[in-house]
């Protein structure tokens, strides 16, 4: 009965696979830009053909796993603490969906980091962020430590917004 | 000694005062004493201690842990042995020497102290034994205490994440941990994405989609447990797959966490078969809840197979586990919160900006329409592309992208918060068993009275009610209807399925994506082809869909190619295989949570056979009960004219 089960599961991935796969042509990309740092690109997707990245979705078995071992220690980008290093973290983490924070000048990760770094008042980080947005967030071709440092440097710099965990 | 290790000794203790000696010897006289007490006790026999090793009960007698690789064990036999594993464990921590140094990573986990190595044993073994920490002083424990400061867990939440949306191998979901720092921002958000997420997955070396599937069905993968911020989590499912993530807060005192990472400490040196329907993500999630409370009963609530969605239902078994449900949107859902409130225009609007064009109202448009209409064209650039941007793969779609966000930055003003409400058909915990099965009757032109009986192992039909499944997925296994005709007198196979699925997709102004169809199974002939034989079956079928507002009413149009096999067969030139071609039609109307009605059409072409074309029809109407539901069918094809009624139910 077992084994039956698992034939009728495979027919299911393979289903699942070979529709998936039709549906993004371009899930057979890979990535052209550098890997570093604690963006997705390299800590999420990694260098995964299209097939297994859809796969990966039903046993989540996870390219980054080596990483993030429960023994890993605090080597880099395992933790977000509320320091610097913590927040270079999240900004490379999240850089794209802070991107998209700071051009409309809220939302929850630009709380988050606010949070983290210690800053008084999450609305004008948000505010400052929208404003210096094209300075601040290039787009992906920018590596993404070179974001992350940039926006710790304006954190840091105006002393309006008092981020005191990070200064 | 430090925090964590004071903390987990602490809370693991129910009394109230000890003296924590520091690093001072251990007295080795002790270790006979403790021995006999954990004898005498029968400690090894104790749930909690077998569930910290994972050991289960062998068919034969015995017993086994299910734990591969040999660092959970200190004993030689301790895989087998849960009393060996235990007498090693207490004589392991009179072993001399410290824990080991932070931020080195060890080639092997025997040159960490054991007290260090176990953690969570060490709590349980201090209070049932008990141990007086004066003649056995605890180590400090370096490694340890890191990733105790890592998690700083103050609370547990298991989060279900849900389907991906047209791969239905991912509708069952995916189950994982999330341990709460609970910080919460000054204006009283909370900041859940910089908790760390904790779950157990695959670690894949292949590179082969059919090798893939084939180790993860037979176990022959490794399965371990990894922790990583919260936040990638939330990418990777909510942004990228646009998985929905409901999330369960789990009531665990401070005792019970401790134990809970003290015990993912642990497992962190070894690793587990995964098997992905059985031992997989959900089961060792579980597993693992169980060891840090020994009153938890959750894997006894699992059926043969492990379904994610059953493993939620377990958790809510536990009266009082579950403190809190909260709903965390995908990028989809969030687009579909966007897009609700916007006029015709607008939604024209939005269209153009995300195709790169630059629309001419937009100027004419208020402020604040001007915001609402580029938030959501860039929600639809992610939806659309964002993983292309992500992974690099897209170079021109970052350029749109880029552009629209700097066309917002451009308008100084900040959105305001999107408040989204979880989807009325709510999450996992709500839905129907998995298996269903059916007695029912019908008066057949060919047979006069029929009596029915069906079966289905899992999962869900378009008819079933719609509660905790997504809305517009069938996925069903083993599938069976057998009939008992009154003229007959002998028991027929009608239907069978090995898997039988249909995704419903929309389309609209947005959505260009098809629906698809596909079953495996076996089914009576029911035209001229051949005198009632049954046939094996593949069948597939593709085209678009649409949904009504609210999803009330879902129609799609296919174009189906099938295959017919049997030895009576009358199929392509004279052959017992017969191919067909030709449209189908499905429509379903739901009456809320209570009702539903499906109606299914299709005509085939047979090219080269006999007969030449066929067809079938179909409506099924449904009610819903509760455990129960009542269906009334139809049927009609060239041979085949039939009306009844079937009482199912729901279970597992």
């Amino acid at each position: 009965m077992r084994r039956i089960r698992w034939v009728v599961a495979a027919l299911v991935l393979s289903a699942g696979v070979a529709h998936a796969d039709a549906e993004n042509p371009a899930a057979h990309g890979k990535a052209t830009y550098g890997l570093a740092g604690c963006g997705l690109g390299s800590m999420v997707f990694g260098d995964q053909k299209g097939a297994i990245q859809i796969l990966a979705a039903t046993t989540n078995g996870t390219f980054g796993s080596q990483t993030f071992g429960i023994s890993s220690g605090t080597s880099n980008c395992v933790e977000a603490g509320s320091n610097r290093q913590g927040a270079r973290t999240f900004i490379e983490g999240n850089r794209e969906a802070l991107a998209k924070d700071a051009a409309r000048g809220s939302g929850e990760t630009i709380t988050t980091l606010s949070a983290m770094a210690g800053c008084k008042d999450a609305k004008a980080v948000g505010a400052t962020l929208q404003k210096r947005f094209a300075q601040l967030f290039p787009g992906e071709k920018t590596p993404v430590e070179q974001v992350s440092q940039n926006v710790i440097k304006e954190l840091r710099a105006d002393s309006s917004l008092a981020c005191q965990k990070i200064g | 000694m430090r925090p964590a290790r004071a903390a987990l000794l602490a809370l693991a203790f129910s009394a109230p005062a000890f003296a924590l000696a520091g690093e001072a010897e251990p007295d080795p006289t002790y270790l006979p004493e403790l021995l006999a007490a954990a004898r005498s006790k029968s400690l090894s026999e104790d749930r909690a201690w077998l569930r910290l090793g994972h050991w289960r009960k062998r068919l034969l007698g015995g017993w086994e842990s299910e734990a591969g690789g040999p660092g959970l064990f200190l004993s030689p036999q301790g895989k087998r042995d849960p009393a060996a594993e235990l007498e090693a464990t207490l004589t392991g921590f009179f072993a001399p020497g410290h824990g080991a140094p932070e931020g080195v990573k060890l080639a092997d986990p025997s040159l960490e102290h054991p007290q260090c190595r176990f953690p969570a044993r060490f709590a349980w073994l201090a209070a049932a034994v008990p141990i007086d920490l004066a003649r056995l002083p605890p180590r400090s424990c370096p490694r340890f205490e890191a990733f105790w400061r890592r998690v700083s867990a103050r609370s547990a939440t298991l989060i279900f994440s849900s389907y991906y949306l047209n791969n239905p191998a991912s509708a069952f979901g995916h189950t994982f941990l999330r341990l709460g720092k609970e910080e919460v921002a000054k204006g009283g958000e909370r900041l859940d994405l910089i908790d760390q997420a904790v779950d157990f997955a695959a670690v894949t070396d292949t590179s082969n989609a059919v090798l893939y599937a084939f180790e993860g069905l037979f176990g022959l993968f490794r399965g371990e447990f990894s922790a990583r911020p919260y936040f990638y989590k939330v990418r990777e499912y909510a942004d990228y797959e646009s998985r929905d993530l409901w999330e369960y807060e789990l009531s665990l005192d401070q005792r019970q966490l401790a134990m809970l990472v003290g015990h993912l400490w642990e497992l962190g040196q070894t690793w587990f078969d995964y098997y992905y329907v059985t031992e997989n993500c959900s089961y060792y999630v579980l597993a693992v809840l169980e060891a840090a409370d020994s009153k938890l009963e959750l894997l006894s609530h699992l059926g043969p197979a492990t379904l994610p969605a059953d493993s939620v239902k377990a958790l809510f078994r536990n009266p009082g586990l579950v403190r809190a449900v909260r709903f965390r949107a995908s990028a989809r859902t969030q687009l579909e919160a966007r897009t609700a409130g916007l006029s015709g225009a607008e939604l024209d609007a939005v269209q153009r900006l995300a195709e790169g064009g630059d629309p001419s109202g937009l100027d004419a448009m208020s402020t604040d329409e001007r915001v609402r209409v580029v938030d959501a064209a860039l929600d639809l650039v992610d939806v659309r592309h964002g993983r292309d941007i992500v992974t690099g793969a897209d170079p021109a779609a970052d350029v749109l992208r880029q552009s629209l966000l700097e066309r917002r930055s451009a308008i100084a003003v900040a959105s305001p918060p999107l408040a989204i409400p979880p989807p009325s058909a709510g999450g996992p915990e709500r839905g129907h068993g998995s298996v269903r099965i059916g007695l029912g009757a019908a008066t057949s032109r060919e047979d006069g009275s029929v009596l029915f009986a069906e079966g289905r192992l899992a999962l869900h039909d378009l008819a079933d009610p719609p509660a905790g499944f997504s809305p517009r997925t069938q996925i069903e296994f083993f599938k069976l209807r057998l009939s008992l005709a009154d003229r007959r007198r002998a028991l027929r196979l009608e239907e069978a399925s090995l898997v039988e699925v249909t995704s419903l997709n929309r389309i609209d102004r947005f959505e260009r994506r098809i629906s698809w169809k596909m079953r495996v199974g076996a089914t009576r002939v029911v035209d001229d082809g051949c005198n009632g034989c049954v046939a094996g079956m593949f069948a597939v079928g593709g085209g678009p869909a649409l949904v009504s507002d609210g999803g009330a009413l879902s129609a799609a149009l296919t174009a189906d190619v099938d295959l017919l096999a049997a030895p009576d067969l009358r199929g392509l030139s004279g052959s017992g295989v017969r191919p067909g071609v030709g449209p189908g039609l499905l429509l379903r109307l739901l009456g809320g949570e209570r009702a539903a009605l499906v109606g299914t059409g299709s005509w085939r072409w047979l090219p080269l056979a006999s007969p030449s074309t066929s067809y079938e029809l179909g409506v099924e109407a449904r009610l819903h009960l509760g455990a129960l539901s009542l269906a009334a069918r139809w049927r009609k094809a060239p041979r085949l004219e039939e009306i009844g009624v079937v009482l199912l139910l729901y279970g597992g």
